[in-house]
């Protein structure tokens, strides 16, 4: 068995692996990420995966409704870490995948694969807390500048994490995004991470935040249409069935972390696509309680004041 | 896990649990207990969407969980849930709070045609609970029949502060629950929650719905409102209500030597103490006698 085949192994167990092995896989995977396009191409068939956060044992139950990577081809689409518990070994199971089968599994960037943002929602302090040190999470972050942005399947589904920008009107125009680097903060990189559909909106829309757009209906039509695309298969929010279709079937958002947060109880689907793009969802749930070494539901009594 | 308590314990203080699994107990009159479910279904989100004539609510709307307190021969309700509380931020409509990345989008290339919301993603709340009275009538079952008001459920200003010196002993605790009525990641910006804790000792209840908002880089909010009631004192029980509102920037906070950080901004009970009160009121509830 070789180190990388042992290492799998590990990680399935949930065991992260050691601060070294960390930087070496790291190492390898940029090889690999670095040669990727802005627009990966993907061939069927491919079961499409949303967020993760860093929830593992829930992404177990995903390997077992969706069969293990390499007889399945996955796509991912970002959003590994943060909130959940073991945001280090999800993310690490699923480079090492990456690493030991190139060619069937796809990770693109989420939102959450960012310095800024991993420093807030957990997984720097998993990875100070797991390693007593922060390499491990200067590798990992090192390694989410390399990620994709989007991908194609076949030439006729686009994925991305979030969604579309007003800066991108072709996939060409994404091509030629730089995208190595820290997730900007405006832009078009930062849109296709960030950006939502809205229903209420028929065009583009501004958030009340002040920063982030909306997207309607018209939008997507003439994005699909510009670029030949059936339909657009993003993630980013949560749906509390798994997945929801908005616009006429031409965007769909998948959602793939059950129960979010260990206390949603929302249900969680990945998408099928067989050779001939035939579509079908797979809806799953959280792993049982006892499985998963998460906190006990009831909290313990506490004399707040 | 559930968290054992000595029955001997809830049999020495005159209490006894809830029948057919409901999660809570029944002490000197009151009726306490916790609901905990699934946030609402898309479907249900919709409708209440159209209830409350909006087109935006919280990623994570808590809407069938809920916290109840009756006081059994008074028919009095205290209960605390999701729709009366996005209610209460439907009316109170604050503006939106710009985030920091804000600032660098106003120089953004628009697109042609731009609509700019501005509903309060915050979800601020000036929620501080809910009253009924539901009595028995033989005919139909049980009816509510007041919002508060006309059958005499008036929270009255008082002086009286909750009394925290007997709050802080350690008497055991029967009953403890904590309950989230709805949540929202603020698109990654932050956190808003509102949520409500409980906790029954063999002399009172007392509990602690807490709003709390952290916009990284710009604002903290807590909107605290905290209930306590002793048993037995005087014939009617009375429930006093101290209300506390807490506000301060980022900036305020670092100028006066505190962290910048998002991070340094998890727990909000460690770090109310640093945010400025502004607001702060104490009210009571005299429990009306049998009907």
């Amino acid at each position: 068995m070789s180190d990388l085949d042992r290492q799998i192994e590990q990680l399935k167990k949930c065991e992260p692996l050691k601060e070294s092995e960390v930087k070496a896989l790291c190492l390898k995977a940029i090889e690999i990420l670095v040669e990727e396009s802005n627009v990966q191409r993907v061939d069927a068939p491919v079961t499409i995966c949303g967020d993760i956060h860093g929830q593992f044992y829930d992404m177990k139950e995903l390997f077992k409704v969706g069969g293990d990577c390499p007889k399945t081809n996955y796509l991912f689409l970002g959003d590994f870490v943060d909130r959940g518990f073991y945001s280090v070994e999800t993310f690490l199971l699923l480079l090492a995948l990456k690493v030991r089968y190139p060619d069937r599994i796809t990770l693109i960037r989420g939102n959450h694969e960012s310095r800024q943002i991993t420093q807030v929602y957990g997984f720097y302090d998993e990875c100070l807390r797991k390693y007593g040190s922060v390499n491990v999470w200067r590798y990992c972050t090192d390694i989410f500048d390399y990620l994709s942005l989007s991908a194609l399947i076949e030439n006729k589904i686009f994925s991305v994490h979030g969604g579309l920008s007003p800066a991108i009107t072709t996939l060409d125009q994404i091509r030629t995004i730089d995208r190595k680097q820290e997730v900007p903060h405006d832009g078009a990189m930062c849109d296709l991470l960030w950006s939502d559909p809205e229903d209420i909106v028929d065009g583009w829309g501004l958030s009340p935040r002040g920063a982030g757009f909306l997207f309607g209906g018209s939008v997507v039509t003439s994005f699909n249409h510009t670029n030949n695309i059936d339909y657009i298969c993003r993630a980013h929010q949560l749906v509390m069935e798994g997945y929801k279709w908005m616009f006429n079937n031409q965007i769909v958002t998948v959602w793939s972390a059950p129960n979010y947060c260990y206390r949603c109880g929302n249900v969680a689907a990945i998408l099928e696509l067989d050779e001939n793009l035939n579509k079908q969802f797979r809806v799953f749930d959280a792993a049982p309680q006892e499985s998963r070494g998460a906190p006990a539901k009831k909290p313990a009594p506490d004399y707040f004041l | 896990m559930e968290v054992e308590v000595d029955e001997k314990e809830l049999k020495a203080a005159g209490a006894e649990p809830l029948p057919d699994g409901r999660r809570g107990l029944r002490i000197h009159g009151w009726e306490i207990e916790t609901r905990k479910l699934s946030i609402l279904t898309s479907s249900n989100l919709q409708l209440w969407e159209e209830k409350l004539q909006t087109s935006h609510l919280p990623e994570m709307v808590f809407g069938d969980s809920c916290l109840i307190l009756k006081h059994v021969d008074s028919g009095t309700r205290i209960h605390f849930n999701a729709f009366d509380a996005l209610t209460g931020w439907k009316q109170e409509a604050l503006r939106p709070v710009e985030v920091p990345a804000a600032a660098q989008w106003k120089f953004r290339s628009k697109p042609s045609e731009q609509v700019i919301l501005d509903y309060d993603y915050t979800f601020t709340t000036p929620y501080c609970g809910s009253e009924t009275i539901e009595i028995d009538t033989e005919k139909h079952g049980r009816e509510e029949i007041s919002q508060g008001g006309t059958y005499g459920l008036h929270w009255d200003n008082c002086e009286e502060k909750i009394d925290v010196v007997s709050l802080a002993s350690k008497e055991p605790i029967l009953f403890y629950d904590e309950v989230v009525l709805y949540e929202d990641e603020l698109a990654d910006n932050g956190v808003s929650l509102l949520t409500v804790k409980v906790r029954v000792m063999p002399s009172c209840w007392f509990l602690l719905l807490r709003f709390w908002l952290r916009v990284d880089g710009v604002l903290m909010r807590l909107r605290d409102t905290r209930m306590h009631c002793v048993f037995g004192v005087g014939e009617n029980p009375i429930i006093l209500r101290e209300s506390c509102w807490r506000e301060a920037t980022f900036q305020a906070l670092s100028s006066k030597g505190h962290p910048s950080d998002s991070a340094a901004y998890s727990d909000p009970s460690i770090i109310s103490q640093r945010l400025p009160v502004i607001m702060h009121k104490t009210q009571k509830l005299k429990i009306p006698g049998n009907l």
